[in-house]
């Protein structure tokens, strides 16, 4: 009775819902579920379960141009994070702080990284290194497509998306508690050290986590602007795709899996602190 | 207080927001010690006031002094000022002792001083044994003392307060302002307070300065500012009153609209438009034909009547005028709807207010 009240519906409509909800939940996940369980199987052919085991693990981590692309893949990750972390925040703040000429059009535009379609920001990327090579090349040094680039353009779109994450953080920060630290004393620089930056961290720790995944998981870009020898662990499991399901690129794949699925959680715990920590300073 | 520097001087300040006047040409000086309260509705600048005392704000014209050093134009942490924020704004990520000794810490002062003058503050708004909590742990009273706690700790020539009580429940709100007030007496500083709510401004300020559209009509002490209105704005906006349009007949009388004639000081010319205010609870009320000769009097008839328990409120139609009559403490047999009654104040109990 009281669930009809609630939610107005009759109980056979709510078991119905509730089986439906199975069934999509089934069908985003059996996939994965297959993926995973078949990367420990211990035979050779895909399709064919032989018995658990850790042999696949084993031999990907023993390839060297797989633990060649790990390792190109973690540094790009850390790099374009690091970066776009700094100055993603550093452009929140301006936008939100300071009202200064085409600060409505960098308002409007900051956005456009995060809907532009991968392969357009791809080839947008591509050509553009190949004008920027051209320009520089003329005064000597020479520069070709490697894992710069690759770092080059994670940075281009993980900017964005730490923005736009501190910014709902900033939208929902008291400014008062900014006049507070000033009338205390505080320099500028204190407060943003001592009041600021604490109290948006949360923000910018979710937004980190974003880029990081984001960068871990992007092919179409990096396949785009890698060069030779330079490729992250997507773009080779992309390739190697062409060439056949191997029990290895299950076992890689589950890897990154469950390295996705790690950071996701943790950009989530992150933003649900920070709702918890906003309602409280509502309550204030 | 001639001769003496006043800890707060406001010299012909204006603040402008584009084309908004906040503040307009405002003069001011608040004494050394001494508990002022900036009083006025919501939009009338007692708040930018404030703000430009604390540096929050620049004046965009005027000079600003505090106890005689200009500082109208510097920053917030070059003053020897501290605030009280209407919502506390207490630091939500530091501890009770981290956010009372933040304003110590930015300015260096170490241990020992630095625990004992935290533990004095603390102590003196009784917080002692709550330093670890978070603000977020607190009730709404204990948050305001943290917030006074931190201010004081720095020992500020003048505590500036902008709504203390504003977030406070009303029985809470009566306590902390007798607490504020005991609080001033203690530490001894200027205190300026900003409030909307006129009764608290009347009940712990020294003198109170009454502000509307961002100019500052009147300063008095709260009897002055309450019987002594300068104007039609004041009269109304402190405590309840009658406001009766009249006309200036000579120094001692004025007419009212309905013709008749009564006794009130005013230094205004004959002729002069004014309003005479009456405050409903020091009139009195008489069967028709018994009042004392002594004072004024209107003659009026019951229209409607409001029991309060302590006090009840007579609405008496004078003419075409209304007249609000309070009686406390009731005796005798109480009037009815329709009765005719006169009513009666004391000479002076009636103030000439100019338009």
């Amino acid at each position: 009775m009281s669930g009809n009240v609630e939610t107005g519906l009759g109980p056979r409509t709510r078991r119905l819902l509730a089986g439906w909800a199975w069934v999509v939940f089934a069908f985003l996940y059996v996939p994965i579920a297959v993926l995973v369980v078949f990367s420990f199987n211990a035979s050779s052919r895909v399709n064919i379960w032989g018995g658990f085991s850790f042999q696949w693990y084993g031999e990907a981590l023993n390839n060297e141009v797989i633990t060649s692309a790990i390792r190109v893949s973690l540094i790009v990750a850390a790099v374009s994070t690091a970066v776009s972390v700094v100055l993603g925040t550093a452009v929140a703040l301006a936008l939100d702080r300071y009202r200064f000429k085409g600060r409505r059009a960098l308002d409007g535009t900051i956005y456009l990284p995060i809907v532009i379609p991968d392969i357009t920001m791809a080839v947008m990327l591509l050509v553009f290194f190949a004008e920027a090579f051209k320009f520089i090349d003329s005064f000597g040094p020479r520069f070709t497509l490697g894992i710069s680039t690759i770092a080059l353009s994670h940075i281009a779109f993980n900017i964005s998306f730490v923005c736009v994450v501190v910014r709902a953080r900033l939208d929902q920060f008291d400014r008062t508690l900014e006049e507070a630290a000033r009338d205390l004393y505080a320099t500028g620089w204190q407060t943003f050290r001592r009041v600021t930056l604490p109290l948006i961290m949360p923000g910018i720790a979710a937004g980190g986590l974003l880029a990081l995944t984001l960068s871990l998981d992007d092919v179409v870009i990096s396949a785009f602007v890698a060069g030779p020898g330079s490729t992250t662990l997507p773009v080779y499991v992309f390739s190697s795709i062409r060439r056949g399901v191997t029990p290895e690129l299950n076992a890689i794949s589950t890897l990154m899996l469950a390295a996705s699925i790690a950071l996701v959680l943790g950009s989530l715990a992150l933003q649900r602190r920070r709702a918890s920590a906003s309602q409280q300073t509502q309550v204030l | 207080m001639t001769g003496a520097v006043a800890a707060v001087e406001i010299d012909g300040v204006t603040k402008r927001f584009g084309e908004v006047v906040a503040v307009d040409n405002v003069d001011l000086a608040i004494d050394d010690g001494e508990f002022f309260a900036l009083l006025g509705p919501s939009g009338c600048g007692k708040t930018t006031t404030l703000r430009m005392i604390a540096g929050l704000d620049l004046p965009t014209e005027g000079s600003l002094r505090i106890f005689g050093e200009e500082v109208g134009m510097a920053p917030p942490d070059l003053r020897p000022v501290n605030t009280v924020f209407q919502a506390y704004a207490l630091f939500p990520h530091m501890t009770v002792r981290q956010n009372i000794e933040f304003g110590l810490r930015m300015r260096r002062v170490k241990d020992p001083e630095l625990s004992q003058r935290v533990a004095e503050a603390t102590g003196m708004v009784r917080l002692s044994g709550m330093e670890d909590r978070r603000p977020d742990q607190l009730s709404g009273g204990q948050q305001q003392r943290v917030a006074l706690a931190r201010a004081l700790v720095n020992q500020p020539k003048v505590l500036l307060l902008d709504e203390p009580l504003g977030a406070l429940d009303l029985k809470l709100r009566q306590e902390m302002q007798q607490e504020l007030k005991a609080l001033q007496r203690t530490v001894g500083i200027t205190f300026v307070f900003v409030t909307h709510d006129q009764e608290e401004a009347l009940a712990m300020s020294e003198r109170i300065g009454v502000m509307s559209e961002g100019r500052l009509l009147q300063v008095g002490t709260p009897r002055e500012i309450y019987e002594r209105p300068a104007s039609r704005f004041v009269a109304d906006f402190i405590g309840r009153t009658n406001l009766l349009e009249a006309t200036v007949e000579s120094a001692g009388t004025v007419r009212l609209a309905n013709g008749a004639r009564i006794e009130a000081e005013t230094s205004l010319p004959a002729g002069s438009e004014v309003s005479v205010s009456l405050r409903p609870e020091r009139a009195r009320l008489h069967p028709r034909g018994t009042a004392d000769a002594e004072g004024s009097s209107l003659e009026g008839e019951v229209r409607d009547i409001t029991y309060l328990g302590h006090a009840v409120v007579y609405e008496v139609a004078v003419g075409p005028m209304s007249v609000e009559v309070r009686v406390e403490g009731e005796t005798g047999r109480p009037f009815g709807s329709g009765d005719d009654v006169t009513i009666s104040w004391d000479h002076g109990a009636a103030a000439v207010v100019a338009d």
